[in-house]
């Protein structure tokens, strides 16, 4: 529905879709003073249009690889590209939605929504009218007004998530931006989110823990090892593009989620030994 | 429920039949917040009753604490003279010239000492002395340098409203959450760009802070700085009426300066709560 008619009204700002390279990229904490190796010698390409999750137990250094293609830290070792080039800094052609929301509190949910829009150099009506679309979309309608202190953890979440693709970025990180909502909630945005998808080409790096929102979610699946993060496994999920309830009863859905949740399993089950 | 309570003190009664006993909400005739004026409203007036027939009726010396009537007597005959307006105007006028003066240079120098090592390095030490050093001893140095009339005092006020300004700026800015500065990047925002609309915006709380902090010595030390100076405005007019035994005359600036002081304070309480519709601490 609402996805549809975004598609359409959107392609002329649309950033172009891009693959993700990442080649050797390894990441340590507090360098300088002795140091914790979180990412160690990550390669993975992510396919222009992709959907792809990483996924893991957490500690395994996923949010950190979604920070370093986001440019919000400096890579140290390695290289991340994109169509675009090395990837040195953070930019609107890679916009991301954060765990803990990240909205501006001073700013009410439709002026958090509207910055972006501005800072991507749409035109004032055409601000006004995609901010309220994708406020509709995510289900704030009447609270435009409200400031984000005023709302539910969930509704500063999908305020955040509307107001990140709003701007319709060619490549979206998540960092498990659906933890916050309840699960009826969660599954309305997991459906809407692979709507957008589908009919966007966006490419996607969603971060989750959650097998079953993965297997629902991706096109492929990189399991994380426990720290420091090493990618252990990457699994194609072949299910059908156009994906609802019923897929939750499909027989190759609860086996590939049952498959996956035993080697998530080893590593989580690696990450408590590694704790003693 | 009293029955029970009052027959057989140790039954405990089941705790479902003892909350649902209905007590109806009492008829909220006035609010909290309007007893809590009503009562602030009554100790002052308590304590000017006190103050009036303590002096009427001779427990104290009159030419010590002359009547609170006698001192509101005064003001009104020189507000019909017209010095108290000028009086008022010229103090709180170079009170707040001073203050806003700090406040220009304070917030934007702590928003570039919490940015900039090297603004951090230059400013810091200066900040750290002179922050709990009392400032009124500049006074002296700031009369040779400039004149004994409006500007030494203006200047005076402002540099002791400098530094409750910048110390407050320069915490707020340095303890900035990160994601919103990380989300406003992704967004596309340049360095400069997020001065004004991510680090100014999200450090207001403590800055406002640093300025209601800064408003009140201002006013301490444009009263200060005319006493010692002389001149028109309240605290010259004080130090006048000292000279010449006037007691009347000096109550009636202290009622004056009373008067304006919470008036100037109250003000910036209202435009706190204006600017930060947005924060919880609004909604309380």
């Amino acid at each position: 529905m609402s996805a549809t008619h975004h598609a359409a009204a959107s392609r002329q700002h649309a950033h172009t879709a891009s693959g993700i390279s990442i080649r050797d990229v390894s990441h340590t904490y507090g360098a300088r003073t002795g140091g914790m190796l979180a990412l160690d010698g990550i390669d993975l390409d992510i396919g222009d249009g992709e959907f792809h999750c990483l996924l893991g137990p957490s500690g395994c250094g996923k949010s950190t690889l979604l920070y370093l293609i986001g440019g919000f830290i400096p890579v140290q070792a390695g290289v991340i590209s994109t169509s675009a080039g090395p990837v040195v800094a953070p930019g609107p052609d890679r916009s991301i939605v954060f765990q803990n929301f990240a909205l501006f509190p001073w700013k009410t949910v439709k002026d958090n929504v509207l910055y972006g829009l501005k800072k991507a150099g749409f035109a004032s009506a055409e601000r006004e009218r995609r901010a309220q679309r994708y406020i509709d979309m995510v289900h704030l309608t009447g609270f435009e007004d409200a400031y984000p202190s005023q709302l539910s953890g969930g509704m500063q979440q999908r305020a955040a998530i509307a107001r990140t693709l709003a701007v319709d970025p060619g490549i979206l990180l998540m960092d498990e931006p659906f933890g916050a909502l309840d699960a009826q909630t969660r599954r309305v945005m997991q459906e809407e989110l692979r709507a957008i998808w589908r009919d966007s080409r966006k490419t996607v790096v969603f971060v989750t823990h959650d097998v079953q929102e993965a297997v629902f979610l991706a096109d492929r699946i990189s399991i994380m090892s426990a720290r420091p993060g090493r990618i252990q496994h990457v699994i194609n999920v072949d299910l059908p593009k156009d994906r609802g309830e019923e897929i939750l009863e499909n027989r190759e859905f609860i086996g590939l989620s049952e498959h996956i949740w035993r080697l998530v399993r080893e590593q989580a089950v690696a990450a408590t030994r590694g704790a003693h | 429920m009293m029955n029970m309570a009052g027959a057989q003190p140790l039954a405990r009664a089941p705790k479902s039949s003892v909350q649902k006993s209905p007590v109806p909400p009492a008829p909220r005739a006035l609010s909290p917040r309007m007893v809590d004026i009503g009562v602030q409203v009554a100790v002052v007036a308590a304590l000017a009753g006190l103050w009036e027939f303590g002096a009427r009726f001779g427990a104290l010396n009159p030419f010590l604490l002359p009547p609170l009537s006698v001192v509101l007597g005064r003001i009104w005959e020189d507000l019909i003279a017209g010095t108290v307006l000028v009086d008022l105007g010229l103090t709180l006028y170079r009170a707040l010239a001073g203050f806003a003066i700090g406040a220009v240079i304070g917030i934007p120098l702590g928003i570039l000492m919490a940015r900039s090592a090297l603004v951090r390095w230059l400013f810091d030490p200066l900040v750290s002395i002179g922050f709990p050093m009392p400032k009124i001893a500049f006074l002296p140095i700031f009369i040779l340098w400039f004149d004994i009339y409006d500007t030494s005092k203006i200047i005076m006020v402002a540099f002791s409203c400098f530094f409750p300004i910048v110390a407050a700026t320069y915490a707020g800015c340095s303890s900035l959450d990160k994601w919103p500065i990380w989300s406003a990047r992704s967004f596309g925002a340049k360095e400069r760009d997020l001065l004004w609309e991510v680090y100014l915006p999200m450090a207001m709380p403590q800055i406002i802070t640093g300025l209601q902090v800064a408003l009140p010595v201002g006013m301490i030390t444009t009263i200060v700085t005319e006493m010692l100076m002389g001149g028109r405005g309240v605290g010259g007019a004080m130090i006048m009426a000292g000279r010449f035994a006037d007691s009347v005359g000096v109550f009636a600036g202290i009622v004056q300066i009373i008067i304006l002081g919470f008036v100037v304070v109250k003000s910036l309480e209202i435009v706190r709560r204006r600017i930060l519709v947005w924060h919880p601490e609004s909604r309380r």
